[in-house]
């Protein structure tokens, strides 16, 4: 039963980050690789007020949201006041450096990780509690994404994406929509870091490598970039192929390649066949007769 | 002083060519001036200049007295400069009418946390906006487009809801980048009451024009450009008559 609890948190942490890649590259059009960074700045605040101040576990999941949303800052108003393009830049810039520095302080736990993280919750209802927590946010994610993108900030959102000059030329602050879009996205990965710290107790620098936000970007691919419910079905489908996989019975030395060549393929695949993923984009926030 | 557009003294180059030089002139409330020269002249990018799409080199613009120096373009535009595109650059996957509500000099929901902590004030405003940006579509007679896709009509359509966009800034100052070229017909009626309409109400309005008799019928200013240059400004009957312009438009 443990086994089925840990693989629907997984789903559910998974959801989150898609979801939150997809507003961000998807949405708004900016592209960044720094997902994982976030997702580990949001595990690492609230794993280390747990271990230190034993704060609340909602306490801490709001505090790692708002680092990470800070953080996010850090290099979305330098390169996103210049141009877009910088954002990849400098996001792969602040990917490799920061981790490095979890890597090499002690506070983080260095190479070895950060472990001993406090569970907030013990006993048999560990598992249902937990799972209803990370499939409670991944909802929570989703309809709020789904808000701001049919709304009337999403409606600006189109106008940007499809003619940012004119946008501007009207009186819209693009680089402002962007900071928010970006630190709100960055936020909702910083949740799901606090739930994955607090539920697994323990945090390895590796799982949060530029790599994993390949992981990220097969599922939005794959799903559908840009629609509300492609992240959804990515991140469920592609956390379940692994699982699959399994069932192969295969020795351990080939699984790990094959995944890895599996999800390759997919993104090939896929950007060739079905670029719009399994789910097609919703066309732009419509003016609905209510709001006249 | 009663200007409401004051260029003076305007430079600016892209390496050695010089696009604006010297750029010095006035636009006062309710009147039309005719930008016109040869392509290449530097009238397109005055107006970007104007904007702050490209930053001058060198000199003051002021819009109603206030400079706009050192402005981003969305600061600019809601200072009341309101322009149009020679291509429109419309917001193709949008309806006419969701063109027109993004588009008033403040747009409510653009700020994430009025949004959440005042949804109802911000869904006040948007039916403000939709009102009148209907009422704008009602003056043009194309308020029944209203939900249609600006990529379903025809290209004289197109163009009037460039312009009809551009109206939901309400600002003084209206910039009109060939606001003719390609449209005809019922379009071109419609868009030449609806300029000399918005000029009456007070807008100084400016306009890069080919199109001569359009030019003639609606300024009663003009200014000839060429390499970046006024040569010669006054009188649009006047403009036409010159021999050294024609010359220069036409060619000899």
């Amino acid at each position: 039963m443990e086994y089925v609890y840990s693989i629907l948190i997984l789903v559910g942490i998974y959801v989150v980050l898609a979801s939150s890649f997809n507003l961000i590259i998807g949405v708004a059009g900016l592209i960044s690789i720094a997902h994982p960074i976030f997702f580990a700045l949001g595990a690492y605040t609230s794993g280390l007020l747990a271990i230190h101040f034993g704060v609340n576990p909602i306490a801490g999941a709001v505090v790692g949201a708002a680092v990470a949303g800070a953080f996010s800052l850090m290099i979305s108003l330098p390169s996103l006041r210049v141009s877009g393009d910088y954002l990849l830049i400098t996001s792969i810039g602040f990917q490799l450096g920061l981790l490095q520095v979890i890597k090499n302080l002690e506070l983080t736990g260095s190479q070895g990780g950060l472990s001993n993280i406090p569970t907030p919750i013990a006993g048999p209802e560990r598992g249902w509690v937990f799972s209803a927590v990370a499939l409670g946010a991944a909802t929570v994610s989703v309809f709020l994404i789904r808000w701001i993108v049919r709304g009337p900030y999403g409606r600006a959102i189109s106008a940007m994406r499809d003619d940012e000059l004119a946008f501007v030329a009207l009186g819209r602050d693009a680089t402002r929509i962007k900071i928010v879009i970006f630190a709100v996205g960055c936020g909702l990965a910083g949740i799901a870091g606090a739930i994955y710290a607090l539920y697994f107790q323990y945090l390895s620098p590796e799982q949060f490598e530029i790599l994993a936000s390949g992981t990220m970007l097969t599922m939005v691919v794959v799903g559908g970039m840009g629609s509300t419910w492609g992240p959804v079905v990515g991140a469920v489908l592609l956390l379940a192929l692994p699982q699959a996989i399994t069932f192969l019975r295969l020795p351990l030395a080939y699984m790990a390649p094959l995944q890895g060549m599996i999800f390759t393929l997919l993104v090939i695949l896929f950007l060739f066949l079905r670029p719009q993923g399994l789910v097609s984009p919703e066309p732009p926030a419509p003016l609905r007769e209510k709001e006249r | 002083m009663s200007a409401i557009l004051h260029l003076e003294g305007v430079r600016k180059s892209f390496g050695g060519i010089v696009v604006a030089d010297e750029i010095t002139l006035e636009i006062e409330g309710g009147q039309i001036l005719g930008l016109i020269g040869p392509n290449g002249a530097g009238k397109t990018s005055l107006f970007n200049i104007i904007t702050g799409v490209v930053p001058a080199d060198a000199g003051d613009i002021r819009v109603n007295g206030v400079s706009v120096a050192g402005k981003a373009v969305h600061e600019r535009a809601r200072m009341g400069i309101a322009r149009t595109w020679q291509n429109m650059r419309l917001f193709r996957t949008m309806t006419v009418l969701e063109n027109m509500v993004v588009a008033p000099r403040e747009y409510a929901a653009e700020s994430m946390l009025r949004l959440c902590l005042r949804p109802g004030a911000v869904r006040r405003a948007i039916k403000e906006s939709c009102e009148q940006a209907l009422s704008i579509l009602e003056r043009m007679q194309l308020a029944h487009l209203a939900d249609s896709a600006v990529t379903d009509l025809p290209y004289g359509q197109q163009k009037l809801i460039g312009l009809a966009r551009a109206l939901m800034n309400d600002g003084r100052c209206l910039l009109l980048d060939e606001p003719m070229a390609g449209v005809e017909g019922h379009a071109y009626e419609t868009m030449r009451a609806v300029v000399r309409e918005e000029a009456q109400a007070g807008r100084a309005v400016c306009v890069v024009e080919h199109n001569i008799s359009f030019i003639k019928d609606l300024c009663t200013s003009a200014v000839f450009m060429s390499a970046g240059r006024i040569l010669e400004r006054g009188d649009i009957a006047d403009l036409l008559a010159s021999k050294t312009l024609a010359e220069l438009y036409f060619g000899t």
